[in-house]
């Protein structure tokens, strides 16, 4: 099993002490063990973290929204109201759990456990840092495609199953700009992939560097391009304003989840608000750099060189340093998300279905195309090696 | 535990599972999902005999020619029925026994 | 032992769904056990070291079969009434006990000839020898433009066709007054 968590930590002393340890009473199978239990708690730590992030989401959004039109926003439960999420988790899991009485009961259970679950199924490839990942699958990007689009299904289903009107409404909305944004989404997607040379985050990532000039999204026009591409349709993707018509509440009373109460309800809005981490962790690695940060393993091999450091230590602060540039890239573009939210009207239906199927999906084409074939002209150079080359030419001249 | 003889067994499960979905039920939709039962049953056994058998990887490659073909059968068929519902108000497939309106 | 685990996993999770497909009466939540069914179909390529395939899987039956079909069942619920003119009940239409004991003995006669085919294989359970697990993507994606560009090309002209095609037949035509 090829894991990057298992990977790192295998490179420790303690590791191979534990093995032994661990050997006399398991025998053979001490390092499958291990692995799994390795694999087990960083993937509870990991859910666990992730969860924190959706809930502290929702806090984020009010405040910033909140600062936006010049309020206050929650500031009574801790320091300046930040355990307000907390607050609103107990009030949703001591809510009366209503199931309408004509809703279809199995469907109603299962809608919002499959839209959580797609989530938590995207975060095993979520490249947090170079050791600090789930897995690197070498499908990764498509992993994630694929897992999210579990959360439409979730949508949909959460719509038909509770016999309503305007959630029935809200759901087929969601299903269908769902299904119709994944294209420019994958399209764009597979520029970058065109660009790394492979599907595997680790392969993308690797490809950049921490330097904004190597970034993908300064690669070349086209890429620069997919970027905007992509985090529109990712705003689509995840049902956020100015595209949130599956939960347009002057229109539909709240679309989908209107018939949803308690915990059920705090399911969809947390997967909401983990999708839109996940989807700006994905914008991150494959256009801003991922983890990778200014300068890189040269700070880690000076702190061993210079200082003197102990490997294995210099290793932990680089990987700190990779968590904290990825946490940072991804809350910036956060924060821009919430921003669009507090900022832009709703669009409506048919402009929504006009800007996808006739705006979008066509630049994405012409962008996977075009990269296609600046990837042949110039051998696979990016933008500044080019400038860089013809600036010494010209400096021998 | 993984042999060539349990991938076998699982899709042959599938594939009769399949038929069996086409021919009781009398809904077309229903149909459907008996079709991609089967498709998916011919696909794992090309993905199968790749693996445990010649080891180059054209079965993946069919496995893949027969998931886009089922997607285009699905996009296609359920234009049909969606037509014909239209038309008739019914998904019963004895319904669709005449040529012309 | 992983990869063990998640074969019983999936083929448990394909087997299962395929048989509540067969048994449950309504059509959504028969619609949801093939979603179960393809997923663990999915696991099964997995374990067999086909990821692109398991991903491919998972796009395309997830994001995109399984909705459809779902869309598919909405559009199509709302009959004004129940019995047509040919006396046939419209919806649900999930067959009866004659229509199930069809299905039983054809299942039989094909699981016979099927049986018949696999025989071989099912009774030499010799130790096959396990090559290990590969990434496939970068074979995969050179064969797909070398030997099967032809196979390859034809089937995005497939593709683009039955867009248009579903595009243009699902559209509500104006009526035509002649």
């Amino acid at each position: 099993m090829d894991s990057t968590v298992v990977t790192y930590f295998s490179q420790s002393n303690e590791f191979h002490s534990i093995v032994m340890w661990l050997s006399k009473i398991f025998g053979d199978h001490a390092g499958g063990v291990l692995t799994f239990t390795i694999f087990a708690v960083v993937a509870l730590v990991i859910v666990g973290v992730m969860a924190t992030v959706g809930g502290l989401g929702t806090y984020a959004e009010r405040k910033i929204s909140a600062d936006m039109q010049m309020r206050q926003g929650p500031n009574r439960v801790g320091p300046y109201g930040i355990l307000q999420f907390l607050a609103d988790g107990v009030k949703m899991i001591l809510k009366e759990d209503i199931v309408p009485s004509n809703a279809d009961k199995f469907t109603f259970i299962l809608a919002p456990i499959l839209c959580l679950m797609g989530v938590f199924a995207t975060l095993a490839v979520v490249p947090f840092s170079s050791g600090f990942m789930l897995s690197d699958l070498n499908v990764g990007v498509f992993y994630l495609v694929g897992m999210a689009s579990l959360v439409g299904v979730g949508i949909f289903l959460g719509g038909y199953a509770s016999n309503s009107k305007w959630s029935m409404l809200g759901g087929m909305r969601g299903a269908s700009q769902i299904i119709s944004y994944e294209i420019p989404v994958t399209l764009t997607i597979l520029t970058i992939v065109l660009i790394a040379g492979g599907l595997s985050f680790g392969t993308i990532i690797h490809g950049q560097s921490g330097m904004p000039h190597k970034w993908f999204l300064f690669h070349n026009p086209f890429a620069f391009i997919s970027f905007f591409i992509y985090f529109i349709s990712s705003l689509a993707e995840t049902n956020r304003a100015p595209f949130d018509l599956p939960e347009a509440e002057s229109e539909l009373v709240s679309g989908y989840h209107t018939e949803y109460s308690g915990m059920r309800f705090g399911f969809f809005a947390l997967a909401e608000y983990i999708e839109v981490f996940v989807v700006c962790g994905v914008a991150a690695a494959l256009f801003l750099g991922g983890y990778n940060f200014p300068f890189g393993h040269s700070i880690e091999l000076a702190m061993v060189q210079k200082i003197g450091m102990n490997s294995m230590v210099a290793q932990n602060i680089s990987q700190l340093l990779e968590l904290t540039a990825f946490f940072t890239k991804t809350l910036a573009l956060y924060y821009v998300v919430i921003w669009v939210r507090w900022t832009l009207p709703r669009l409506r239906v048919d402009q929504l279905m006009t800007l996808c199927w006739k705006y979008l999906t066509p630049i994405a084409l012409f962008n996977l195309v075009g990269c296609a074939v600046w990837m042949y002209a110039f051998d696979g150079k990016p933008i500044y090696s080019l400038i860089f080359e013809t600036a010494v030419t010209a400096a021998h001249h | 535990m993984i042999s060539l003889g349990s991938y076998l067994a699982i899709s042959f499960f599938l594939f009769v599972c399949g038929i069996m979905v086409m021919i009781a039920r009398k809904n077309i939709i229903a149909i459907f999902l008996g079709i991609e039962l089967v498709l998916n049953a011919s696909a794992l056994n090309f993905a199968a005999y790749t693996k445990f058998v010649n080891h180059n990887l054209d079965g993946h490659i069919m496995s893949i020619f027969i998931i886009v073909t089922a997607a285009a059968e699905a996009a296609v068929g359920l234009g049909i029925v969606i037509r014909f519902f239209q038309l008739r108000e019914s998904i019963h497939i004895d319904d669709a026994a005449t040529l012309q309106n | 032992m992983f990869s063990d685990t998640l074969f019983l996993l999936s083929s448990a999770l394909t087997l299962g769904g395929a048989f509540a497909v067969l048994y449950s009466k309504n059509l959504m939540h028969s619609c949801l056990y093939l979603l179960g069914s393809l997923f663990g179909v999915a696991g099964l390529y997995a374990c067999i070291g086909a990821d692109f395939l398991a991903a491919t899987q998972l796009v395309v039956y997830a994001g995109g079969v399984v909705i459809l079909m779902l869309f598919a069942i909405m559009l199509t619920g709302g009959a004004s009434n129940k019995i047509n003119k040919f006396g046939l009940k419209k919806i649900p239409g999930m067959g009866n006990f004659s229509t199930y004991m069809i299905a039983g003995v054809s299942a039989f006669v094909a699981s016979l000839v099927v049986l018949k085919i696999i025989a071989d294989v099912l009774k030499s359970q010799g130790p096959t020898n396990l090559v290990a697990n590969e990434p496939t993507v970068f074979k995969l994606g050179v064969l797909l433009v070398t030997d099967h560009i032809l196979a390859f090309e034809i089937s995005s002209v497939l593709l683009l066709g039955a867009l248009i095609g579903a595009a243009i037949i699902s559209r509500p035509r104006r009526e035509i007054h002649d």
